[in-house]
């Protein structure tokens, strides 16, 4: 399996800190306002072993980031220290809003936290206005982190719950080549364009077969 | 009844954890659960294989969906048709979550499908990424393509993981958890096919089965 659709999803929500897995423990943890929390490895919510990279033989194309709208809650992507989503004047800037681009997709992008009811969560379902295309190459041997941000800080009295999620695909091998070769073309990756490109190589074989046997 | 004409069959597998043998909650919770075999709510006789003429192409995959809310909220709320739950700890405490907290993971053999970054197995797809049912209040975030392949002779399960107390009663209720499956069944001549794209690094789907069927006869005219 050479391209694999991939997703990974956090939250805050933990049972300790720096944890890699999820339990059945997990309670919400509080969020300090306009902190960027790396997804992977930040220390807080669910958490990998080792910081987001690719090795030589690897590909990825990040296809679709996501985030909670709680909070003024946004998204950053940084590929080894230049973070993708910029102000027009070149500052740094929080990413992606949640509000769009949500997660999960129909979510409300409020909470009464003093009424603690079930009409309290919003009515409103927020669906996205944000579409991450062209997508995000990390090219081979880059290492990349996912940033989440809010810009106000979760409740002290009831924690809100916030989530983000990634979706990539991860090209190995000989796709990984192809998709470097796409790169040079300057033409966009996918798995479409991926598939494209090696039918016109089996093509291109095909062809030059019928040439020579024509000749003889 | 045997479909001996259709070699390329859309199939789909529903599974509630209420039926047949009910899921008892406080057992599978932070437990892996086959959706076929798993023993409980609606299973099938054996694991799912592919014999040797069979190929099969998973398209979808979804599962129900959570919501996260407040840490406040008590344990029984209805928000938008999930409940709140609580952990599963000795002294179970409200966790905020609506819905069961759940994750779907294929796995082909012994081989899990979805890695993290640091190429560690995890959960699988969230249901709250890729909801079953379908709502307004729970849409997708997730399309799984590139679609995952099950070769001739493998075996195939999706498991559940769910995290969350989220359930009316100490068994799962009617669509409390539930898993879906869209996959493609290529049969005879089309699995053939299907495993000489595999083997030329083409994507395996009934328009690029469809494409090797008109190259063959453009060859041969």
């Amino acid at each position: 399996m050479s391209m694999r659709s991939q997703v990974y999803e956090w939250s805050n929500l933990q049972a300790n800190n720096n944890q890699l897995r999820r339990t059945t423990s997990d309670l919400p943890v509080a969020i300090v306002a306009s902190r960027e929390y790396d997804i992977f490895t930040g220390g807080l919510g669910n958490n990998i072993t080792k910081p987001a990279e690719t090795t030589a033989t690897q590909f990825i194309v990040i296809e679709d980031v996501a985030a909670s709208p709680l909070l003024g809650g946004a998204v950053q992507i940084r590929i080894n220290t230049t973070d993708y989503f910029q102000n027009p004047d070149v500052t740094d800037m929080a990413g992606i809003p949640g509000l769009a681009s949500p997660y999960p997709r129909g979510c409300n992008s409020t909470v009464d936290t003093t009424l603690i009811t079930a009409a309290a969560i919003g009515s409103q379902n927020t669906l996205k206005s944000f579409d991450l295309y062209p997508d995000v190459y990390v090219l081979p041997g880059q290492t990349f982190q996912i940033l989440y941000s809010a810009r106000t800080a979760t409740t002290a009295t009831s924690t809100e719950i916030v989530s983000c999620f990634l979706k990539y695909t991860l090209y190995d091998g000989p796709d990984a080549l192809i998709a470097n070769k796409l790169l040079e073309l300057g033409v966009t990756i996918n798995p479409n364009n991926v598939d494209w490109y090696k039918r016109s190589l089996i093509e291109q074989q095909q062809r030059s077969r019928a040439v020579a046997g024509g000749q003889q | 009844m045997e479909m001996k004409n259709m070699s390329m069959r859309s199939q789909v597998y529903e599974w509630d954890a209420s039926r047949g043998t009910a899921m008892t909650v406080a057992t599978s919770v932070g437990n892996r659960t086959s959706i076929f075999i798993g023993g409980v709510g609606n299973n099938i006789t054996k694991p799912a294989e592919t014999t040797a003429t069979e190929f099969v192409v998973i398209e979808d995959i979804a599962m129900t969906p959570s919501l996260g809310t407040l840490s406040t909220i008590p344990s029984g709320v209805t928000v938008r048709g999930l409940l709140t739950g609580t952990t599963n700890d000795a002294a179970p405490a409200d966790n905020g979550i609506a819905g069961p907290r759940g994750y779907v993971q294929v796995r082909i053999n012994t081989t899990d499908y979805f890695l993290d970054p640091d190429n560690i197995p995890n959960d699988g797809i969230p249901g709250a990424a890729s909801p079953y049912p379908r709502s307004i209040n729970f849409q997708p975030s997730f399309n799984l393509y590139p679609d995952v392949y099950v070769l001739p002779g493998q075996v195939w399960d999706a498991l559940v993981t769910f995290y969350s107390l989220a359930f009316a009663g100490a068994t799962a209720a009617a669509g409390e958890l539930m898993c879906f499956v869209k996959y493609t069944l290529y049969d005879g001549p089309d699995a053939l096919i299907a495993n000489k794209l595999l083997e030329m690094g083409i994507s395996i789907n009934p328009g690029n089965v469809d494409w090797y069927k008109r190259s063959l006869l453009q060859a041969q005219a």
